[in-house]
């Protein structure tokens, strides 16, 4: 084909093509408009279409731009023929705002290596079906970041999110001063610009934007390096028990160890700090035992984890010493953006209800309530609404007082249901250990299952007692080949984090007699 | 409508010797001006609404100076009954709506319409919502066409044709005494484009220059024996009328091309993207100019029998391209082929898939298909046959590479969103132990959304307005009630008749839901009887829906805040168990939140600039106590509660965290209180231009709180945070 003319010039030969993948909300449009805007400024026909629909919020959305680079006036009245969709193997410059929506681009076949330039933000916004898993839902993005170097002719990916972020704006603005740095769209930095003036909204902040993304991806400009975290309180002189990591444990286990031993202080005291080595000491040992050297001390890793975990249980005592601490407050403050000179006050949603009050009883005391509580299922709905500013003083000094309990813990009720459950765990994993390392790591983690507060928090800690006392202790005792029961345990793990309701773990659990094992329709709900 | 649309005004006032550049549904609107129209009526829906914003908004100068009637219809058979204008009196009218959604609600006024005739120019301007980012389901308008003898014009999509067929399309219809529908696909309406532009015209009669005396015609009255009469009309004199006009108007058109042993039979819809799919296989030029000679069908019923008769007597093979399903136009010409005893080949459906929209990559791989079947004479296949390699060597690389499909991304509700709340609500009376799971009525509107995560609230969906309605039959063979959900659009479009007076007349028993949100919020935040846009409106011009309700007799009626999840949980578990009878009607009031912001965020620019006080409220999770299960997630899906990775390095699931998205709503700490989750949520109060006040108080709370080891101010803070204190006693 030659579209050419008697011209000085010849014109080119296809239109300049380019998609932009985002997600609703994010102003994909406004930046669509700014692109055709500043193209039509410098005479080019162009054209674009979108495709918000249904997906308006939130969901993928794309729009497809088409620009001829010559003047109208040169056109001698004839227009190009352009296309409304993006088509495979025909894209010039695909840009997307989020990684994730770079693999759909990559997977619709819009990325080609002799021809596509494909404009990333390496920033994740995860979607709903990542969020909200029970444990970690959210997708590997390795194989994505792969794909893209191996199929574009030139990949960009560049953490937009963060540019915007330092820079007070939107990554709309960022996003086209991206492309235009990029030197990949016929049209000059200047046009866009203009077309971002004419708009008429936030256009300071938008100019910002666009120059930050525009220095960044020609070199010009560092990515702004994250504010780094508020540092947290250190518990007291713990060098002691910090050494005695180093001296008695394997140096695969000690980053985790010496957090545990950190958890632990913070959370009681040095005593309790010790009391956690002296039991990871015991995993260690089972593990050493059985071949640990060689599977680079794994269960004592995760035994380590979880047990430090478990030890530093989230009661109220707990809640009120972390929601007290300085650093918290500046935490906040710089999540929710506040100026210095801006104060800020802070309001809790405390709903304690019986469990909660049991928890800090006497054993004897705390027993009695739970057992009075659960003879009717309506007292379980029994909660003590609480808004806690915590920033002012009658707010502040409640969580003080609370926190301030930490001495009277060991005497409480829910200290003595935990450390019983604690040492039958750590029996089982030690016992286990010596039948089959990989059924010891299963029931290493375990304890994963308790989670959350109240509600969640009852159907985590039982779901923990099921897969437990069904699978988990059997095993341990029992002999011979454990590859059976490390699937099954494995296998409920999976499942009772699969959905909220306990449906699924329910079917892969063996049903105690006379109990109909769920049908697999409801498991599948 | 909270948003101006000075600047589109601006575009439709442009006349002889000016150019017009933007959108196509914008275009459209402005060949309507420029044919005469004396009236303009419809409703709202994409890819169509932008029409009905521009016309019903800020153009009410420019409308009353060419004296054109508009009127922001009830609902498409108000629409559609508005053509009547038209049957009369040498009118020309416009109206417009979704289809084919709309068509199905109009359908009753069109038959009347088409069957009586109209002598004044009558367009439908249809928005076609058939394939990608379609918010409907899956059908096409053809068969209207073709069952009242209305006609069917879609334009390829280029500005000045568009513009050009529009204009004669009126006269189309006053030849052939038929309203004329005109579809446009959702991104034939999006695309912008340029065209030269001219004055617009008054109509014959308007505003400005009434009718004179009523006209009286008792043959276009739809009774018999006019009715017979009125169909002997269509085919022996509209149909033969309308067919001339086509063919002598030249609305279709034909590109040759130098392979002409074959060729194509579009839908002038697809035409730009056959255009694209043969510039791929090396076939046409940028501009168009294609090696396969095209007919291009602009009006796509009635069909021109002669001429499409000539296109393929010479030809050995035509593809005929259309989607959807049936092939209407590859039955039709088979049968005008048989008759006209011609045996041309006629390549289609085999080619291409019968169901779903000619995507770029559908399109390439039909047209491959069939240049590689029919081989037209003298052409080179291998750029045919390595393009489409190409495109598959690719998609398998990624999808190798990838490993694994890349998970879908289903939308959700906005930020802030106040119908969230109410499927909260719901999904926590059905966790208690005397409500259980409950069938849901749904309806059409931003609420449909409840049926995808992370709620998935929702049994039927059957019709815009009818959540109530498709009830009626289902809530009897329950042992407990139904919950029927109605958006406060549908319940204005037919709710009200179809589904109140009907539940109320036949004693139902069942609870309605009806969320008050303000504003038709899907198709763009358009106004409603009861809008009220934040007290904005004149209050003796609102229409409360409680007072409609309460009209038809249902006594059971309760109104309530959605963003209070626990009180609006209670209210649902009150309607779902009292011992009243009849229908129970909750309406969860607040006010659409993309509406609301788009009102607030300019006046609290100004307020923050003018230096007063405005306090800015954000929620945050503590990372500290937050365990990483995601239940607050799962109750509401809200885009700014996400996560990220946990901070705490003996944490392997990430914690729950809100961006800065957050409007402040307040949604999450309502669940977190209502379903009694965790303490991890917080609000924060950030007063912005603090007064003496503020900053007293903020000092001396700071000292105080310091003293007893909490948060000074923010250098003392990590000072504190390093020096560590007695934690460890």
């Amino acid at each position: 084909m030659n579209a050419g003319t008697n011209g000085a010039e010849a014109l080119p030969e296809r239109t300049f093509t380019m998609v932009v993948g985002a997600l609703g909300g994010e102003g994909g449009g406004v930046l669509t408009s700014w692109i055709v805007a500043a193209a039509e400024s410098m005479g080019y026909p162009s054209q674009s279409t979108s495709i918000p629909g249904v997906a308006q919020r939130t969901g993928a959305t794309t729009y497809y731009i088409e620009i001829y680079p010559v003047h109208h006036d040169r056109l001698e009245g004839r227009s190009p023929t352009m296309a409304l969709y993006a088509t495979p193997g025909n894209m010039d410059v695909v840009v997307t705002s989020e990684l994730m929506e770079a693999g759909r681009a990559l997977e619709l076949g819009w990325v080609t290596p002799s021809r596509t330039t494909l404009i990333s933000s390496s920033h994740r916004v995860y979607s709903i079906l990542e969020k909200s898993a029970m444990g970690d839902g959210r997708v590997e993005v390795s194989d994505l970041v792969k794909t893209a170097n191996h199929l574009a002719r030139r990949p960009i990916l560049i953490d937009m999110d963060r540019l915007a972020q330092a820079n007070g704006t939107a990554i709309n603005a960022v996003i086209l001063g991206v492309i235009a740095g990029s030197g990949e769209v016929p049209i000059p930095a200047e046009a866009f610009e203009k077309a971002i003036e004419k708009t008429g909204v936030a256009v300071s902040a938008n100019l910002r934007g666009f120059k930050a993304g525009f220095d960044h991806v020609r070199g010009d400009i560092p990515m702004p390096e994250e504010p780094p975290p508020v540092e947290r309180r250190t518990p007291g002189n713990i060098d002691a028990l910090l050494s005695r990591v180093d001296e008695a444990f394997p140096p695969e286990t000690r980053q985790i160890l010496q957090d545990g031993v950190r958890r632990a202080v913070d959370f009681q005291n040095l005593a309790y700090g010790g009391r956690y080595l002296d039991n990871a000491g015991k995993i260690l040992a089972a593990d050493k035992a059985n071949g640990g050297a060689e599977k680079g001390f794994r269960l004592t890793i995760e035994g380590g984890r979880y047990l430090a975990l478990w030890m530093t249980y989230e009661d109220i005592i707990r809640v009120a010493s972390l929601k007290s601490r300085p650093e918290r407050m500046e935490r906040v403050r710089r999540e929710v953006g506040a100026k210095a000179e801006e104060p800020v006050v802070v309001t809790e949603f405390l709903k304690p209800g019986f469990d909660e009050i049991a928890s800090v009883l006497p054993p004897a005391l705390g027993r009695a309530l739970t057992q009075w509580k659960e003879k009717k299922p309506s007292r379980q709905n029994f909660h003590i609404a609480m808004r806690v500013k915590t920033n002012t003083v009658f707010g502040y000094v409640r969580l003080w007082g609370l926190a301030k309990m930490r001495f009277w813990r060991p005497h409480s009720y829910r200290f003595a249901e935990e450390w019983s459950e604690i040492e039958t765990w750590l029996a089982a994993l030690e016992s286990a250990a010596g039948r089959s390392y990989d059924l010891a790591s299963e029931i290493a983690e375990l304890p994963n299952l308790r989670k959350g507060y109240s509600d969640t928090h009852r159907r985590g800690i039982g779901n923990y007692r099921k897969v437990f006392e069904e699978l988990a202790r059997p095993a341990s005792s029992a002999t011979g080949d454990a590859a059976g029961a490390v699937a099954a345990l494995n296998a409920a793990r999976t499942a009772a984090l699969a959905d909220p309701e306990g449906d699924a773990l329910r079917t892969v659990l063996v049903a105690p007699p006379g109990e109909a094992p769920e049908s697999q329709a409801q498991a599948a709900e | 409508m909270e948003r101006t649309f000075a600047k589109e005004v601006e575009l439709l006032r442009r006349g002889d010797g000016e150019y017009f550049e933007g959108e196509g549904i914008l275009a459209i609107t402005k060949a309507l001006l420029q044919s005469g129209v004396s009236y303009v009526g419809g409703y709202q829906g994409a890819p169509v609404s932008h029409l009905m914003d521009v016309l019903t908004s800020d153009s009410k100068g420019l409308m009353a100076e060419l004296g054109v009637h508009t009127e922001v219809c009830a609902n498409e058979a108000a629409a559609a009954a508005m053509l009547a204008a038209s049957i009369n009196y040498p009118i020309r009218g416009a109206v417009t709506w979704k289809s084919t959604v709309g068509t199905n609600v109009a359908a009753d006024a069109l038959s009347n319409v088409a069957s009586a005739g109209v002598i004044g120019g009558s367009l439908i301007i249809l928005g076609e919502d058939y394939g990608e980012g379609a918010s409907i389901i899956q059908e096409r308008t053809h068969a209207f066409a073709m069952k009242c003898s209305a006609w069917l014009m879609d334009p390829r999509p280029h500005h000045p044709r568009v513009v050009e067929l529009i204009e004669k399309g009126f006269e189309l219809s006053e030849a052939s005494h038929t309203p004329v529908m005109v579809e446009f696909r959702i991104r034939a309406c999006h695309v912008t484009g340029r065209f030269a532009t001219k004055d617009n015209k008054p109509g014959e009669f308007s505003t400005n220059k009434k009718l004179e005396k009523p006209s009286f015609d008792l043959g276009r009255i739809a009774l018999p024996p006019a009715t017979y009469e009125q169909e002997k009309k269509k085919v022996e004199e509209r149909f033969p009328a309308a067919i001339d006009f086509i063919r002598e108007n030249k609305l279709n058109e034909v590109f040759p091309g130098k392979h002409d042993d074959v060729g194509i039979v579009c839908l002038g819809g697809l035409y730009n993207s056959v255009i694209r799919g043969l510039q791929q296989l090396g076939l046409a030029d940028v501009f168009g100019n294609s090696e396969i000679p095209i007919l291009c069908l602009n009006v796509t019923y009635p069909l021109v029998d002669d001429e499409i008769a000539d296109f393929c007597a010479t030809k050995r093979s035509v593809l005929i391209v259309e989607e959807g399903f049936p092939e209407y136009h590859e039955q039709a010409i088979n049968a005008l082929l048989r008759k006209a005893d011609l045996n041309t080949e006629i390549v289609g459906k085999g080619v291409f898939p019968k169901a779903g929209e000619y995507q770029a990559e559908v399109m390439l791989r039909g047209l491959a298909g069939f240049i590689e079947g029919s081989v037209p004479k003298g052409i080179d296949l291998e750029p045919v046959s390595s393009a489409v390699a190409d495109l598959d060597r690719n998609k398998e690389t990624a999808a190798e590479m990838l490993g694994r499909p890349v998970p879908k991304r289903p939308p959700g509700f906005c930020t802030g969103c106040p119908e969230r709340p109410v499927f909260s609500a719901i999904k926590l009376v059905q966790r208690e132990e005397d409500i259980g799971e409950v069938h849901i009525s749904a309806d059409i509107g931003c609420h449909t959304f409840a049926a995808l995560p992370p709620f998935g609230l929702g049994n039927t969906v059957t019709g815009y307005g009818l959540g109530l309605a498709s009830s009626a039959g289902v809530a009897p063979h329950f042992n407990g009630r139904t919950i029927s959900i109605m958006g406060d659009g549908g319940f204005w479009h037919n709710g009200l008749s179809s589904g109140i007076s009907g539940a109320a007349y036949n004693e139902h028993d069942s609870v309605l839901v009806v969320m008050a949100n303000g504003y038709s919020s899907a198709t763009g935040q358009q106004h409603l009887p009861s809008t009220t846009a934040g007290g904005n409106i004149p209050s003796d011009t609102v229409m409360p829906i409680e007072r409609a309700i309460k009209g038809l007799g249902v006594k059971w009626v309760r109104k309530q805040h959605t963003y209070r999840v626990g009180k609006m949980k209670k209210l649902l578990h009150e309607a779902l168990t009292t011992s009243e009878k009849g229908l129970k009607v909750i309406i969860a009031e607040a006010e659409c939140q993309i509406a609301k912001q788009r009102r607030l965020r300019p006046m609290v620019r100004k307020a923050l600039d003018a230096g007063n006080r405005v306090v800015r409220t954000r929620f945050g999770v503590d990372e500290d106590t937050c365990t990483g299960d995601h239940s607050c997630i799962r109750l509401s899906g809200c885009p700014s509660l996400t996560v990220k990775a946990n901070p705490d390095p003996l944490r392997k699931d990430p914690v729950a965290h809100v961006n800065n998205g957050c409007v402040g709503c307040g949604l999450c700490g309502e669940v977190a209180d209502a379903a009694v989750l965790c303490p991890s949520f917080y609000k924060a109060d950030v007063i912005q231009n603090p007064k003496g006040m503020d900053l007293f108080l903020d000092k001396w709370r700071k000292n105080v709180i310091g003293r007893l080891g909490g948060y000074a101010n923010g250098a003392a803070a990590n000072g504190a945070a390093a020096k560590g204190n007695g934690a460890a006693a």
